[in-house]
């Protein structure tokens, strides 16, 4: 599986969404994306790509885009 | 939970909320001793009267006391350390002297928590809403016991309780914050339409819906009829899967399923009096200390070391397991300003 497709799978199975929603998907945007949802979400990212993602990077993952370029600074290009 | 509030602003609870996140994924979906949020009623007094008020409020108990800012900085600074990140300002009705609570809130840094403020919704209007989005409260809870105006109002004590509390929650979201609508659930209310009235409301306004067990408690300290029984735990678990808003302090939050159960959140959630006393939650009046005379690691530690809230609990002690109530619960005049002692109540087979 290529890492658009995990990294696609950690939000299809963190969130009850379409995979055409993804691009445009924003923290906050749907319900279940909301503090709890990001932790989960940060968790399945973490447990899929072998990585401890930072506070920082945490607290700056915003969006499905924004997080393709977090993940770049752990050698993850998306 | 955060549904709209700025988490992401908020780094230093991001960072402990993964901590208690990890912790939980890593122990089987359960609290165990993992330090989760502080209640602090740094006052008592309130302009409503209700009828099942757990702190004695409408009885004037203790009304003219006051934590200080000072004790109430060191508080959170210690709270802060040991890893607790939500903190519930309640009272009492904090928004009758918003000024004292403008400076509690300075004290705390809420930068540093999910801090959020139960009201009843009487004096929250737009501009107080405004006020406390701007002091970095994530979130305001307002309960609600009923879907007609009049129940609710009379159950409160006071006319246009329920009309300030249904706009209160409206304001609420619209300064950026998290609405909660607190339910108290019980044996006499569950599973009926006034109730389900009420969770298709919350729904509907999407927010979040707060259920706290009905407990003997308080104003209620001798009515052991409103405790929920089997059928009506049956009746809840059966509608947190219908509705996907609702929050109970001992489900497990992190749970897809809406099934888990993270266990009663006894000394995980502290709740402390206006004269400093810590009680192991907000309805178990058991103290285990008092800021003044320990620091709150010791006063943790000695509350994980009785059993009965170290160990994990699928019920609210205060509020279903039967046993607990009967035996630690009942003692005559047991107020949270009179909580029955840890070190006189527990023998040495109810510590670890």
């Amino acid at each position: 599986m290529s890492n658009l497709e995990n990294y696609k799978k950690a939000f299809l199975s963190s969130f009850p969404i379409k995979e055409e929603q993804l691009e445009k998907l924003e923290y906050n945007q749907i319900d279940e994306w909301d503090s709890i949802g990001h932790m989960g979400l940060m968790s399945e990212l973490e447990e899929k790509f072998k990585i401890t993602l930072s506070t920082d990077d945490i607290v700056d993952f915003s969006s499905f885009q924004k997080g393709k370029k977090i993940l770049k600074k752990y050698k993850i290009n998306i | 939970m955060p549904i709209a509030s700025s988490l992401l602003k908020k780094p230093r609870l991001v960072k402990k909320l993964k901590d208690f996140y990890e912790y939980v994924k890593f122990n089987d979906g359960k609290v165990g001793t993992k330090t989760r949020g502080i209640d602090l009623n740094f006052n008592n007094a309130c302009n409503l009267r209700c009828k099942y008020c757990f702190t004695n409020s409408p009885k004037g108990d203790h009304v003219k006391e006051y934590l200080d800012y000072g004790a109430i900085a060191d508080l959170a600074d210690q709270a802060d350390e040991l890893g607790y990140f939500e903190f519930d300002l309640q009272g009492g009705e904090l928004l009758l002297q918003p000024k004292k609570l403008f400076k509690v809130l300075e004290a705390i840094k809420p930068e540093r928590f999910y801090l959020y403020v139960t009201t009843n919704g009487y004096y929250l209007d737009k501009s107080m809403a405004e006020k406390l989005a701007q002091a970095n409260v994530s979130r305001v809870s307002v309960s609600i016991d009923s879907m007609d105006e009049k129940v609710h109002d009379e159950i409160r004590g006071r006319k246009d309780s329920w009309k300030r509390a249904i706009a209160a929650l409206e304001h609420v979201r619209n300064a950026g914050m998290d609405p909660y609508l607190n339910i108290t659930v019980g044996h006499y209310n569950a599973n009926t339409d006034h109730f389900k009235q009420l969770l298709d409301y919350s729904k509907k306004k999407k927010y979040k819906t707060l259920l706290n067990v009905a407990v003997p408690a308080g104003m209620w300290q001798k009515a052991e009829q409103i405790i929920c029984d089997d059928k009506d735990r049956e009746y809840l678990r059966k509608i947190r899967k219908e509705y996907k808003n609702l929050v109970r302090n001992i489900w497990n939050p992190f749970d897809r399923t809406n099934e888990g159960i993270l266990g009663c959140t006894t000394v995980n959630r502290l709740y402390i009096t206006p004269i400093g006393d810590v009680l192991v939650c907000p309805y178990v009046h058991i103290k285990i200390g008092n800021i003044f005379k320990q620091s709150l690691k010791e006063i943790v530690d000695y509350g994980f070391k009785i059993k009965h809230f170290r160990n994990h609990s699928d019920l609210c002690l205060a509020g279903e397991d039967k046993s607990f109530i009967d035996k630690f619960m009942t003692k005559s005049g047991q107020t949270i300003f009179k909580p029955a002692e840890a070190k006189n109540i527990f023998s040495e087979e109810d510590y670890v």
